[in-house]
């Protein structure tokens, strides 16, 4: 696109950002002159001001917290190197868990939502090679993991006559990790990004649907092994209500 | 009550009572129905060293390492502890004469020794008052920066039994092997382990997460009980409770192992000093040492049972404990 022709459409956007704003009074005033009984014809939805409500089950993809050693320092007299008492490996399973969340649209295309996830996954560790022949063993703890989160989200256009509404949505969160009892809490930031489907059950401006949507989170905190920012694959199946 | 019936000798090579609540073990004794740790309350400990010459050896240089050992335990984080060389004197290193001594002494009859610790307590509180310690010149010694084969380094037996001076027991932290003239160590990760590293080897002159966790546990301060967690329960088998078993929690995250011992009749143990988060624990019978290293011998210490992993990840809270562990042995 030439710099003169992106700049026209600059200008044409604008112009029906007005045009849009000047149709809210214009509406209201048409609604003064609208008959006794007579119904208001309904605005396309969603629209300013629609508001969509949902929940659902959530997957969170586990990642490997490394292998360690219990190493003892050995005795140089007897060999080099660590003398291992037993070997551990650690990763935090998978986890299943719910979400709930409220979103307001600023547009037809583009919502404000915020919401909260719960997970439940494992940590294991194994333990193995014992240097007096424990028997292997996978120690176990179930986390429980919130992040309470806000996106934008931007709707692109519909099809299959309006029914289906691909999307994308990017934001961040708050993680809140507690270990097993809540004997300990680890806290953190929580970024995502996010691309999906939302299908309508009906064209009713008021109406449900279901909405499934994959991604990545990017944790940064929360419970971990190591310092840093750690990637992990997230899908998401909710029923939701628009109104 | 005279001062002398209150106060007792004790020596570090054999325990008075362990003391509960304690990873690895601190020494303690009985005053009435319960078990006190022995502990300095004076500080700085002021001390004197013996000024004798050995093989390799200056008194000078002596002291030197003996200031180096001493510093390392002084440095631990979040602990109080301090010490003053006072000077030299012609003094042995043996209790009861008021002054703490570190020196020489020609013992050959003690042929498997390198050194010991003696203390002088207030039985009432368990005060340490007086600890002397000899190291046995029968033994040869080094105090080169980097060590000399065959020659055992002062800087790394000092640091053990400047533990014991402080307060602490023997740690099992380790894996030994049977051999003809006794145990040969294969590995250990406490400076507080009964048995020495072959002689010139200087691994010991760092100090040991299962090391810190002990020092912390009798002189930490409050940022200490704030920023580290315990573990406690007890092992049993079939039913009833292990008597001396040793019982290991390993941080997955860091790689820090720090021991403890159930140290009553119904199998009861607490590990202290350890990070917070997640643990593992390992469980084996006291089968690396001579018991008499690390419990009275009146003691009736269980080690018919197998090595084993407790099943569970035990999370250890920031300023707290994770109580009511049970772990399950079986018999061998």
């Amino acid at each position: 696109m030439s710099r003169r022709t992106r700049h026209s459409t600059l200008v044409t956007c604008f112009a029906l950002g007005a045009v849009a704003m000047l149709l809210v009074p214009t509406s209201a005033a048409a609604q003064a002159r609208r008959p006794p009984g007579a119904r208001r014809p309904a605005r396309p939805a969603p629209h300013a001001g629609s508001w969509e409500i949902g929940g659902g089950f959530l997957w969170q993809g586990g990642f490997d917290l490394g292998d360690r050693d219990a190493e003892l320092t050995r005795n140089p007299a007897t060999g080099t190197g660590p003398y291992d008492l037993f070997t551990s490996a650690s990763s935090l399973g998978a986890g299943i868990g719910v979400q709930g969340r409220i979103a307001g649209y600023v547009s037809r295309n583009l919502a404000i939502e915020g919401g909260a996830r719960i997970t439940f996954p494992t940590l294991d560790i194994h333990l193995s090679g014992d240097v007096e022949s424990a028997r292997d063993l996978t120690a176990t703890e179930t986390l429980t993991q919130y992040v309470f989160d806000g996106s934008l989200v931007w709707h692109f256009a519909p099809f299959h006559r309006g029914r289906a509404v691909p999307y994308v949505a990017g934001g961040a969160g708050y993680i809140r990790d507690l270990h097993e009892g809540s004997a300990l809490i680890e806290t953190g930031a929580e970024y995502h990004a996010l691309a999906g489907l939302k299908w309508w059950l009906s064209s009713r401006p008021r109406r449900l649907g279901i909405r499934g949507e994959a991604g990545v989170s990017i944790r940064d905190g929360g419970f971990d092994f190591r310092e840093g920012r750690r990637t992990v694959p997230v899908a998401s199946a909710s029923l939701i209500y628009l109104f | 009550m005279s001062r002398g019936i209150k106060f007792a000798l004790a020596a570090a090579l054999i325990v008075v009572c362990a003391v509960p609540a304690a990873a690895y073990l601190k020494l303690g004794t009985r005053v009435g129905n319960r078990t006190v740790t022995l502990s300095w309350r004076q500080f700085p400990i002021r001390y004197f060293v013996t000024n004798r010459d050995v093989d390799g050896v200056t008194a000078q240089q002596f002291r030197t390492a003996i200031e180096r050992a001493f510093a390392n335990w002084h440095a631990v984080p979040n602990t109080t502890t301090s010490s003053q060389f006072v000077g030299f004197t012609q003094a042995q290193p043996v209790s009861g004469d008021g002054a703490t001594v570190l020196g020489f002494q020609n013992r050959p009859e003690l042929d498997r020794t390198l050194a010991a610790t003696n203390f002088f307590i207030d039985t009432t509180t368990g005060e340490i008052v007086e600890s002397d310690i000899f190291f046995n010149s029968a033994f040869t010694w080094s105090t080169a920066e980097a060590g000399i084969a065959g020659r055992f380094d002062v800087a790394s037996i000092a640091q053990h039994e400047i533990g014991h001076l402080l307060g602490l027991s023997h740690s099992a932290l380790g894996e030994t092997e049977l051999r003809a003239g006794g145990r040969r160590v294969l590995g250990a990760e406490a400076v507080m382990f009964p048995i020495a590293f072959s002689a010139g080897d200087l691994n010991d002159r760092t100090l040991k997460p299962d090391d810190i966790a002990g020092i912390s546990d009798i002189y930490g301060n409050a940022t200490f009980q704030r920023q580290t967690g315990s573990i406690s329960g007890k092992v049993t088998k079939n039913g009833r409770g292990v008597l001396g078993a040793h019982v290991v929690a390993f941080n997955p995250a860091s790689g820090k192992l720090i021991g403890g011992f159930s140290l009553s009749d119904d199998g009861s143990f607490v590990i202290a000093g350890l990070e917070p988060g997640p643990q593992v624990l390992r469980v084996e019978p006291l089968d690396d040492g001579d018991i008499s290293s690390f419990f009275d011998e009146t003691m009736d210490i269980d080690v018919d049972f197998k090595v084993g992993f407790y099943d569970q990840v035990v999370i250890v809270p920031r300023g707290g404990g994770a109580r009511n562990i049970e772990i399950k042995v079986a018999s061998k």
